[in-house]
């Protein structure tokens, strides 16, 4: 069993709806992907979603054994330590790719792999919907609601009257699914810590939120405690965080309330990290949104996993996997691994005729972030 | 696969030595412990190793919660069993008894895959630094030397702990023993002392800076009561060695405070304080915390298993190169100092029906178990002296 090569492929997908956040309202239709297979000797092989370029790593793991996947780890993190999280793509890409691989070689889904009982775990819906009306966010999250998802999260922070509204629009939609439906707003650390507590606090006057994500920077622990402790809403952060040693600082000072957890924190060897140290504060974690939800396989296996966001956008149009959302709870199957299928005809047409439309890249911060608020230019939303 | 039953099987053994701390210094020389056989409807059997007091728990716990269960999906399974005991049973023999079905379902969990446990978890290199530890206050000084020499010599192990606490001068007279009889492996061998909960932080500072005079330490291990977070942390910024603490808590949870207030500069982790499963989210818990982890001692050395997948696993406690027990062998082995598990599926673990069968005990021997005596008089205020009887090995405790 030895790990013999990799094979790369990169594409685009057209998002069945326009996505985007305060910094980028317009949002984008297209999106560059990139997968990345890790091959072995037995003819099987591991799927990551990464355009990470693996090359000068894969002498590590070369001649290895895909089972060895935290030990491979280790070495991967070890290597140009001094490089720190600007690795973690490359580390991440590769774990996920090998756990994939340690599923499929004991012929089992990942989720038995990481100790699951039941491949299920609880969703909430993310439109991430800046660019969407009213009626097509009511749309959207009624969609959801009718399938049982009773927690929403809408993106918001640069018109704090439309944002209301809006709320009140996602509450409404959620309402077939609980009389209390969960929600939440995602202001992607356009907000300073002062601008949070008074907008969060006006928005409390209406609304009882579970959590405002990202109200501040990033690292700002102390400017996230004090958010915290000034509002109802619990915070949540840590989606762009790269490590356990960059998360740490957020969970000993108390400035997490919900912790987002992602593979692209080092891995599942390095996502499960972080959510034992959270577990330890007692402190949830909410998995990110993920090509064909593919991480639902490690948050079925923590200990305190509060519920995964869900975006149904579209991005999965190469992938075959089969997979339901029932009575609010993803539903993994029990096929090998990650369950997960590149279709490579369909690969091999998006190539080909690659879908146009705004793309993404870099994503860009709004101008005024954590100083003041710009307000919407004429057009710039584009809500029909 | 599912879980169909339990056998349980309690046994007794002889000590190679009489082991003892300072709060036993009169040792005991007679072991005991349970077997554990999982059984399942494929005929795979996993196996775990406990203390004699866990049967009645365990059998409820099967019934409960594990019988019927695929027995593959281990995390989710300790944390029904764990959910189950939430209200009450966090610590104690509940948890005792779930520590040792989470090993027999890790057991059957990397069989079932046919390969070691240390792959299953993901290990790459199953070979980890290890330290010998005597359990030594009942041991003359020239078998102290013998101990210590022998698995320097012998297995090529550099570092050693002392057990200390009760008799000042004696204790710095024996570390240079343990020193002395290392040297003969490394010119530079790692010394660690363990107090066992005897002192209160003021006399763990006194006696630790004492030792700081003429010895480098390594760690000091529990200079003071498990829960005392704030004690520990007083004495780790005082004195130069490492405050190496945890051992008797039972829970991710318990360590809460140690993170929190940086009252340990080594975690102490062990399968036995609630299982496998929470050994390896405390370790991950540490290492967020950049905090490295101490193994103590397990049955056959499984916790080489654990270590291969831990990035912040420093040393693992042996006492003997071969388990005591007698009723079963292991495949981890010690080689020049290093742990090393081997490719035997599941623990590595293998019965030896025979001395099953002559070891089996109805009942477990009078002071077999780990502390015969319970905490001794004194600790936290003030030295009790080792008394003659205590020194004879006839006595298992003092009331005074």
């Amino acid at each position: 069993m030895k790990i013999t090569g990799y094979r790369c492929e990169q594409y685009q997908v057209r998002f069945n709806r326009p996505i985007g956040d305060v910094n980028r309202p317009t949002g984008i239709e297209v999106m560059q992907m990139g997968l990345l297979w890790i091959d072995t000797d037995e003819g099987v092989s591991g799927l990551a979603f990464s355009a990470a370029d693996i090359a000068d790593a894969f002498p590590l793991i070369e001649g290895r054994d895909p089972r060895e996947v935290v030990g491979l780890w280790r070495a991967l993190t070890a290597d140009r330590f001094a490089a720190g999280s600007h690795r973690a793509g490359l580390v991440a890409a590769i774990d996920v790719a090998l756990w994939d691989l340690k599923a499929k070689l004991a012929a089992e889904p990942l989720w038995r792999t990481f100790g699951a009982t039941a491949g299920r775990v609880k969703a909430y819906a993310s439109g991430i919907e800046y660019p969407l009306s009213d009626d097509e966010v009511f749309a959207f999250y009624r969609g959801m609601a009718e399938r049982g998802v009773d927690g929403g999260k809408l993106k918001m922070g640069m018109d704090l009257t439309a944002d209301i509204r809006r709320i009140g629009v996602m509450r409404d939609a959620l309402s077939v699914a609980s009389p209390r439906p969960r929600l939440m707003v995602d202001v992607n650390e356009y907000w300073s810590p002062k601008q949070t507590v008074r907008f969060v606090g006006e928005i409390e006057k209406h609304f009882d939120l579970t959590y405002i994500e990202e109200p501040a920077r990033r690292w700002d622990y102390r400017g996230l405690a004090s958010a915290s402790r000034q509002i109802r809403a619990g915070v949540a952060t840590g989606e762009n965080l790269h490590s356990i040693g960059e998360v740490q600082p957020l969970i000993q000072e108390q400035a997490v309330d919900f912790l987002n957890v992602t593979p692209a924190q080092g891995g599942f060897t390095g996502c499960r990290q972080i959510a034992h140290l959270a577990h330890a504060y007692e402190l949830p974690v909410t998995m990110m949104n993920a090509f064909a939800n593919y991480s639902a396989h490690l948050a079925a296996a923590l200990p305190n996993h509060f519920a995964m966001e869900v975006l149904e956008a579209g991005f999965e149009q190469c992938l075959q996997f089969e997979q339901t959302i029932e009575d609010g709870f993803i539903v993994l199957s029990e096929r090998p691994g990650l369950g997960i299928e590149v279709d490579t005809a369909e690969l091999r047409r998006l190539q080909a005729d690659p879908p146009t439309g705004s793309s993404g890249h870099p994503f860009t911060r709004r101008p005024g972030a954590g100083l003041w608020v710009q307000g919407p230019e004429a057009g710039e939303l584009g809500r029909s | 696969m599912k879980i169909t039953d339990v056998a349980t099987t309690l046994f007794s053994y002889d000590l190679p030595r009489y082991l003892g701390d300072a709060n036993s210094p009169g040792g005991r020389k007679t072991g005991s412990g349970c077997l554990l056989e999982l059984q399942t409807d494929s005929g795979m059997t996993g196996l775990g190793i406990a203390g004699t007091g866990v049967v009645p728990q365990v059998r409820a716990l099967v019934e409960e919660t594990l019988e019927g269960e695929d027995p593959r999906p281990v995390r989710g399974l300790w944390q029904r069993m764990a959910s189950r005991h939430f209200k009450g049973g966090h610590d104690g023999l509940v948890n005792d008894a779930i520590a040792v079905l989470d090993m027999a379902l890790w057991d059957l969990r990397a069989k079932s895959n046919d390969e070691p446990l240390w792959k299953t978890l993901g290990g790459a290199r199953p070979r980890v630094p290890c330290y010998a530890s005597g359990l030594d206050m009942p041991l003359t000084d020239a078998a102290l030397h013998d101990y210590y020499h022998t698995m320097a010599v012998d297995h090529g192990i550099r570092a050693g702990k002392l057990k200390v606490g009760i008799d000042q001068d004696a204790d710095l007279r024996r570390l240079g023993i343990v020193r002395d009889a290392l040297a003969t492996r490394t010119p530079n061998p790692q010394l660690m002392i363990d107090a066992n909960e005897y002192w209160s932080p003021k006399q763990a500072i006194r006696k630790v800076l004492e030792f700081e005079q003429e010895f480098d330490l390594t760690w000091v291990e529990e200079p003071a009561r498990r829960w005392d977070f704030l004690g520990l942390r007083r004495i780790k910024d005082a004195v130069k060695a490492a405050v190496c603490a945890g051992e008797n808590l039972d829970t991710l949870g318990d360590f809460l405070p140690y993170f929190h207030h940086q009252s340990a500069d080594i975690i102490q982790v062990s399968s036995g304080m609630g299982g496998i499963t929470p050994a390896l989210q405390i370790a991950d818990a540490a290492f967020g915390f950049e905090l490295p982890v101490a193994l103590g001692a397990a049955p056959g050395m499984l916790h080489a298993h654990l270590a291969a997948v831990m990035p912040n696993a420093m040393t693992v406690e042996v006492f003997d190169p071969a388990p005591a027990e007698g009723v079963f062998s292991t495949d981890v082995r010690i080689d020049d100092g290093w742990l090393v598990a081997g490719d035997a599926p599941g623990l590595g673990l293998t019965i030896d029906r025979e001395a099953l069968t002559r070891q089996t005990v109805a009942a477990p021997p009078a002071r077999s178990g780990p502390s015969p005596a319970g905490r001794r008089p004194g600790a936290g205020l003030y030295e009790v002296a080792i008394t003659p009887a205590e020194a004879s090995h006839d006595v298992g405790g003092l009331s005074v």
